[in-house]
């Protein structure tokens, strides 16, 4: 048989109708059956539909405006303030929004929201990203806008060094020259994300430090990306956050179009900054606490002004918008109101330690680490978190307790931190755990990595009703 | 008694969490009266090495490398080479172990010259060996077994009067092909071994301790034994998964 050209096109694009079809429809299946069996299925059915069509994102995102939040810390916070702005602005959006980061999880997502034959009837998607996927979901998402928070030390067993995800990240970009980045300025390492491409770039940052005192850190970026001379700085936020500049190649902090101009109050519950926006000053409420999440809220008004919401809606967003998954979220246990911060590297654990230092109320404490593999298999990162700055305090702390697999090492890092020995409770069983937290009503600040808070949740259920992960 | 502890480029190598070693080490001198100073030296910065008693060198990024070789270059790698000579007390992990070799060679052929403090010399390979891992260090480095995580592509070759710190039993260890771990030159103890590395093998701690303090003041009583609960706790959890 002779096929005529446009014949020939229209029987390929027949086939890979067909493809598409089929990876669609195993993907939802497996997804519902997973589902059916009371387990979160989130990458599984991607990674069946990525079997049968190895194009299937880029088909499923056809003509949706992604919007990607990547970075070491913050992009769940950060998404869930986005989607509060899209939220408000009425968009037709969708989100993976259970931590499925990974490529296979937001295929998942994907097809969740597409009919059978592919096609996707959101205007947008808001998309969290882990940074070593990064590099290849980027070649299938057509990207409106792309967050990248920070870039600190994280997981090293897994991602090798720093730089090796800084380059992931770099070779994102190359796939997306038509998306506006988002970058933090007051990060060296991710402002050099704008070196040399053909981006629109938004700026945003902290113009001023956030704290009195800050947790003792390490830097991540001690010396120069581009000419390996020490940087110098007019102030710190914390970590390498803050106004460098490089004394010799002149690599310097950008004035952002999006900054905090003045923190006026950073309390146990939310803060209160002033923000400038491309010129306009707001007085903006967060509410989350920390200083991080100032960052986090910097970051929302600057994507959604990239993704055309305007400013004063994101701004109200930010005061209205619930807490993260793990992110500071509240639970009532017991007798005690606990608050559950989620820990995976030594910046991310410091920020919580500000956070916990800046308070002066009684409270118990709970550390709960784990090394399975989404906890980073190696936990020699926790002598490089300042828990000497919670010992100097640790009067305050009614009971001081230590959970999880990894749970000798904790006890063995908080008496060498100077907590007195005699006070540390190591209760390995989470409902026995559970049980000490409820029993007062002491607050309570649970500081679980990744798979600790997992099993903590899955324990909490069978006490209250709180929503499964991927629901 | 007094013993001051020179911490290398703190700034630099200070990838995973070896900074503990420098406080375990502080705090099991101070519980048993001994005043311990600590002092950092970085680049730019001169190395006087008759200061010190102990001088610990951690891990780093290659990213930074080069700025430390330069900076070796312009006197602290004689010094070094001087007081391992002169029986001085080092303490280095996985890339400050690898650097007080001869030298590295990439997985493709480039040689970098290092410090030549000890004969040992690294090189690269494509494959990382990373995980929890077990060894026993050799009588004369305490005896101890010592539970830690190694992080590496490098594979270390020990040379002519170095002896390994100790023999594997799970895990790479030094090349993942003779069963070593470490290297043990006069008084230098070189390993892989993240973790941090001290806290819970307090045994190994000690005898470096020791070690320094005999050199600085000869012959003297072992240290006083501390409460150790929770440092053999998690010694012992590590030991007993490993086993498995």
């Amino acid at each position: 048989m002779v096929y005529k050209r446009n014949e020939i096109t229209r029987e390929k694009e027949k086939i890979m109708g067909i493809r598409t079809r089929l990876a669609v429809l195993a993907c939802k299946t497996s997804n519902a059956v997973l589902r059916r069996m009371g387990r979160g299925g989130t990458n599984l059915p991607g990674k069946i539909a990525l079997k049968i069509d190895k194009d299937i994102l880029k088909e499923l995102s056809r003509g949706v405006k992604v919007t990607v939040v990547t970075g070491t810390n913050g992009k769940t916070t950060t998404s869930r303030m986005i989607e509060q702005a899209f939220e408000e602005a009425g968009y037709k959006y969708f989100a993976n929004k259970s931590g499925a980061n990974l490529l296979t999880g937001i295929i998942t997502v994907f097809a969740q929201h597409c009919s059978l034959s592919g096609k996707c009837s959101y205007t947008h998607a808001l998309i969290e990203c882990d940074e070593a996927a990064f590099r290849k979901t980027s070649e299938m998402l057509p990207v409106e806008c792309l967050v990248v928070n920070n870039i600190f030390r994280d997981q090293l067993d897994r991602y090798g060094e720093i730089t090796h995800t800084l380059n992931a990240i770099r070779e994102g970009i190359t796939h997306v020259p038509d998306a506006t980045l988002c970058l933090n300025a007051d990060c060296s390492l991710t402002a050099s994300l704008a070196d040399n491409v053909p981006n629109k770039v938004v700026w945003f940052g902290v113009d001023v430090p956030i704290y009195k005192e800050t947790a003792f850190e390490l830097s991540d970026a001690v010396y120069c990306i581009h000419c390996k001379t020490e940087y110098e700085y007019d102030y710190r936020t914390y970590s390498h956050l803050g106004g460098f500049r490089c004394p010799k190649c002149g690599y310097h902090r950008q004035t952002p179009q999006v900054g905090v101009t003045q923190v006026v109050r950073t309390g146990a519950d939310s803060s209160d900054i002033v923000l400038n926006a491309f010129g306009h000053s707001h007085d903006v409420h967060i509410n989350l606490p920390g200083g991080y999440n100032i960052y986090n809220a910097a970051a929302c008004v600057a994507a959604a002004e990239i993704v055309g919401i305007d400013e004063d809606t994101a701004v109200d967003a930010l005061s209205r918008f619930e807490c993260g998954f793990g992110r500071a979220e509240q639970f009532e246990l017991g007798k005690s109101k606990a608050r559950m911060m989620l820990v995976k590297n030594p910046a991310g654990y410091n920020q919580v330690i500000n956070q916990i230092s800046n308070d002066e109320e009684e409270c118990k404490i709970a550390f709960l680490l784990n090394d399975r593999y989404a906890d980073g298999t190696d936990i020699s990162w926790i002598w490089d978190v300042d828990f000497e700055a919670l010992a100097r305090q640790s009067a305050r702390f009614t009971r001081i307790l230590v959970s999880g697999v990894r749970a000798d090492d904790m006890a063995l890092r908080l008496k060498y931190a100077g907590f007195d020995t005699g006070r540390i409770e190591v209760i390995r069983d989470y409902e026995n755990l559970l049980e000490a937290i409820g029993a007062d009503e002491t607050p309570t600040f649970i500081m679980p990595t990744y798979t600790a808070m997992f099993d903590l949740r899955g324990e909490i259920s069978k006490h209250t009703d709180i929503k499964a992960f991927y629901e | 008694m007094e013993l001051n502890i020179c911490h290398l480029y703190p700034d630099i190598l200070n990838l995973y969490g070896d900074r503990g070693n420098i406080i375990t080490m502080k705090r099991r001198m101070e519980d048993r009266g001994i005043k311990v100073n600590v002092e950092g030296c970085s680049i730019g910065e001169t190395l006087d090495a008759n200061r010190y008693d102990i001088f610990f060198i951690g891990g780093g990024q290659d990213f930074e490398q080069e700025v430390l070789l330069k900076d070796l270059g312009t006197g602290k790698a004689a010094e070094i080479r001087a007081a391992v000579e002169d029986e001085k007390t080092f303490l280095a992990i996985c890339g400050g172990y690898q650097m007080l070799g001869q030298y590295y060679k990439t997985w493709d052929g480039v040689q970098l010259d290092f410090t030549g403090a000890i004969n040992i010399h690294t090189v690269g390979s494509k494959e990382r060996m990373i995980g929890n891992y077990m060894f026993e260090t050799l009588p004369e480095s305490s005896g101890a077994v010592v539970v830690g995580f190694e992080n590496h592509s490098g594979k270390t070759y020990l040379g002519e009067g170095v002896s390994p710190l100790g023999k594997m039993l799970k895990g790479y260890g030094n090349n993942g092909e003779d069963q070593t771990e470490g290297a043990r030159y006069k008084n230098v103890f070189g390993t892989y071994s993240h973790g941090s590395l001290l806290p819970k093998n307090p045994v190994l701690c000690d005898f470096i301790l020791q070690t320094a303090l005999e050199r600085k003041y000869g012959q003297i009583e072992p240290l006083a034994p501390l409460e150790d609960t929770l440092e053999l706790n998690a010694n012992e959890y590590m030991k007993q998964r490993l086993s498995k």
